[in-house]
């Protein structure tokens, strides 16, 4: 983007921070993980509890249901919407794991009735997902209208069909999936690591990628270079809605109960990591490694405070000064480009 | 200009990360530990938390409490798993949901951590659990109460928060049982209402009954709203000092009705008891001090402990009349 950096004479020779900050303002993943080495330098200072084994585990462990939710909310603004029903798709999702496994024996269920599961758990997100997209493709209404009711919707319907309490009792081995350790990793982890280079291949690699980002710049004009954007629109939610669905099995394995409400927190804080990201709140650009990223510097900011004592309403309020933070650096870096007026 | 301060930024942290591995590390011998709260911000958590550092700093331990922004159970999970980073040596919890702390709590136990949950009997995977209020004792002396205020004859009525509320209506059960057994010159009117959690449906239900039953004596309103309403009813028809109101209430809600005398009063327990308990219990664990029978500990007296469930249930009920209620409305109760 912006060679001006590298070429303008420093005040003393071009050291490597000169360059490592060159590299942070002109990559989208070097900035952020600039940003994130000097959050972990900062609490590491702060606190000599920060940079050890369990802290790490800690941050492993909470980062990928977050993470999941986030990748299923970073297609919907890609394409310049937004999908307001991330969490309760999860949860949905989830109970139809949780009716499959009690329909096998509850907590007696074998791996074959968790398949089973799992397929009716994804199953179910790509439906509501199919529905949104539909809905948003073909009346073209806004998102946030259309998967504002699907939210509710589906709350109330979950709400519904458990009375508002939890459904638990499931066999040993899915406590393993939310909380055991495989490779040196816990195995939440694994399987963020694995969405997270999906969803990557999926955006920068396909044909569907390349749709989705024209589409989230400019729908009209994609439409008449002959693309089927009812189809792109429709494929993204429903791919949102099966990554909700992986969400929701592994908040029944993390939680080890379904409940309607679980996570709803979550809904907010994944529009945060998604913008920043770097993605743009408008539509059309945005990667998925950096989002991944962001993710863990929110985890890594949120641990960190933890350790330190922080009150909880502290650490909401530095997330969203953080947040106006990153708007404000990007605005001075972009209007610092020669491309721009 | 952003390059050089950024870079000056940057040159100064790697300074001092430098310096940072030279800092020695304070490791101590006292207790450390924390608690996770339902919800943070809240006056029930707030004078929880007033109660934690007051015992802590009597013992000299290092106790913190931490309050989730909302009363989503996910958020709890986070918190406890922060709390084992932290290797601090008990965890306390008043769980939102006793089964989606379970695998948490495994593994903070797995750490060679102890847990205490409060508020939450069946709770897998703790140490102990307190309660500072038994059910029947609870019930009991609520119908002590009211048998007292009517001199142990007359007609009452009882309200609870909803018929589905387990809680208030074991309290009822309780409190009923204890009435047709030692006083049964008094009469139940009607069925329970399920109206305690509404302030105005509490107040026309009680206006309603009143009518029906000039003779009636007494309201038992297990719900927070319930004794507000019936109060006001009561208040309402001048029938002060006449009709007694007896239930558990937010003091300082109901400190002017109290004061007006159409409010009576009733037992709660002392969330800022709870926090002092959690630390005088989680040092003791830490210091590896075995809980026995007869044992007694402070805050919570003389304990019985059960031993296959793990809970410790104590009724340790605070009077909420014309005398303490200011101060518990002081606390911010």
């Amino acid at each position: 983007m912006s060679r001006t950096t590298t070429t303008r004479p420093a005040a003393g020779a071009p050291t490597l921070t000169g360059r490592l900050v060159a590299w942070g303002s002109t990559s989208e993943v070097g900035g952020l993980l600039l940003f994130l080495a000097l959050v972990v330098l900062g609490f590491s200072l702060a606190t000599d509890r920060f940079l050890t084994a369990p802290t790490f585990a800690s941050i492993a462990f909470q980062l990928p249901e977050l993470g999941l939710l986030t990748l299923a909310m970073l297609i919907p603004i890609l394409s310049g919407g937004l999908n307001l029903a991330i969490t309760f798709t999860a949860n949905i999702s989830g109970l139809a794991l949780a009716w499959v496994l009690q329909a096998h024996g509850g907590a007696e269920a074998g791996m074959f009735a968790f398949a089973l599961g799992v397929f009716a758990a994804l199953a179910v997100g790509a439906l509501v997902g199919l529905v949104m997209g539909a809905a948003i493709a073909y009346t073209g209404a806004h998102p946030i209208l259309v998967s504002l009711s699907m939210m509710i919707f589906l709350r109330g319907l979950g709400e519904f069909l458990t009375r508002g309490g939890d459904i638990s009792g499931f066999p040993e081995f899915v406590r393993l999936i939310g909380h055991g350790w495989f490779a040196g990793l816990p195995v939440p982890l694994w399987l963020l690591i694995g969405c997270v280079l999906a969803w990557h291949v999926l955006l920068s690699r396909t044909r569907l990628g390349l749709t989705i980002h024209m589409a989230g710049s400019n729908i009209e004009a994609t439409r008449y270079s002959g693309i089927d954007t009812r189809r792109t629109l429709m494929l993204v939610y429903t791919l949102s809605g099966v990554m909700c669905g992986i969400a929701g099995v592994l908040m029944l394995a993390r939680f080890n109960s379904v409940r309607v409400g679980h996570g709803e927190a979550y809904l907010l804080i994944t529009v945060l990591a998604c913008f920043l990201g770097r993605v743009d709140p408008f539509g059309g650009f945005g990667r998925a490694l950096p989002v991944a990223v962001a993710l863990l510097i929110l985890q890594v900011i949120a641990s960190g405070l933890n350790l330190l004592g922080a009150n909880q309403h502290l650490a909401t309020a530095l997330w969203g000064a953080f947040l106006i933070l990153v708007m404000v650096i990007r605005y001075l870096w972009a209007s610092r480009s020669p491309h721009r007026p | 200009m952003t390059s050089k301060l950024s870079r000056l930024l940057l040159a100064g942290a790697f300074a001092i990360g430098l310096t940072a591995t030279a800092i020695p590390s304070n490791a101590d011998a006292a207790t450390r530990m924390g608690v996770v709260v339902k919800i943070g911000g809240i006056p029930w958590f707030n004078a929880m938390e007033a109660g934690i550092k007051q015992r802590a700093k009597e013992l000299g331990v290092d106790a913190v409490m931490v309050g989730p922004t909302s009363a989503d159970p996910a958020l709890q999970v986070r918190a406890v798993e922060d709390l084992i980073a932290q290797r601090v040596d008990v965890i306390g919890v008043v769980p939102n949901d006793a089964e989606v702390l379970e695998p948490v709590l495994q593994r903070a136990r797995d750490a060679g951590i102890k847990v205490i949950t409060h508020e939450s009997p069946k709770q897998k995977n703790a140490d102990w659990n307190f309660e500072l209020a038994s059910v029947d004792g609870f019930g009991d002396a609520y119908g002590k109460m009211l048998a007292d205020k009517l001199g142990g004859k007359g007609k009452y009525a009882v309200f609870v928060g909803s018929l589905t509320v387990p809680l208030h209506n074991a309290w009822a059960d309780a409190a009923i049982a204890y009435l047709k057994k030692n006083n049964p010159e008094m009469e139940l009117v009607g069925d329970r209402y399920g109206v305690a959690e509404n302030v105005d449906e509490s107040r026309r239900t009680a206006l309603d009954l009143m009518r029906a039953h000039p003779d009636l004596k007494g309201f038992l309103a297990f719900g927070s709203q319930g004794p507000i309403g019936a109060a006001r009813a009561v208040s309402e028809r001048r029938k002060g000092g006449e009709i007694a109101v007896l239930g558990p209430f937010s003091p300082g809600q109901g400190r002017r009705l109290v004061h007006d005398d159409v409010l009576t009063g009733g037992f709660m327990w002392n969330p800022m008891e709870a926090g002092k308990v959690f630390v005088t219990l989680g040092d003791m664990l830490a210091k590896g001090q075995e809980i026995k029978d007869g044992m007694e500990i402070e805050g919570l007296g003389k304990v019985h402990p059960d031993f296959t469930e793990r809970n410790i249930i104590v009724d340790q009920l605070v009077e909420l009349n014309k005398d303490t209620v200011d101060k518990l409305a002081e606390l911010g109760l």
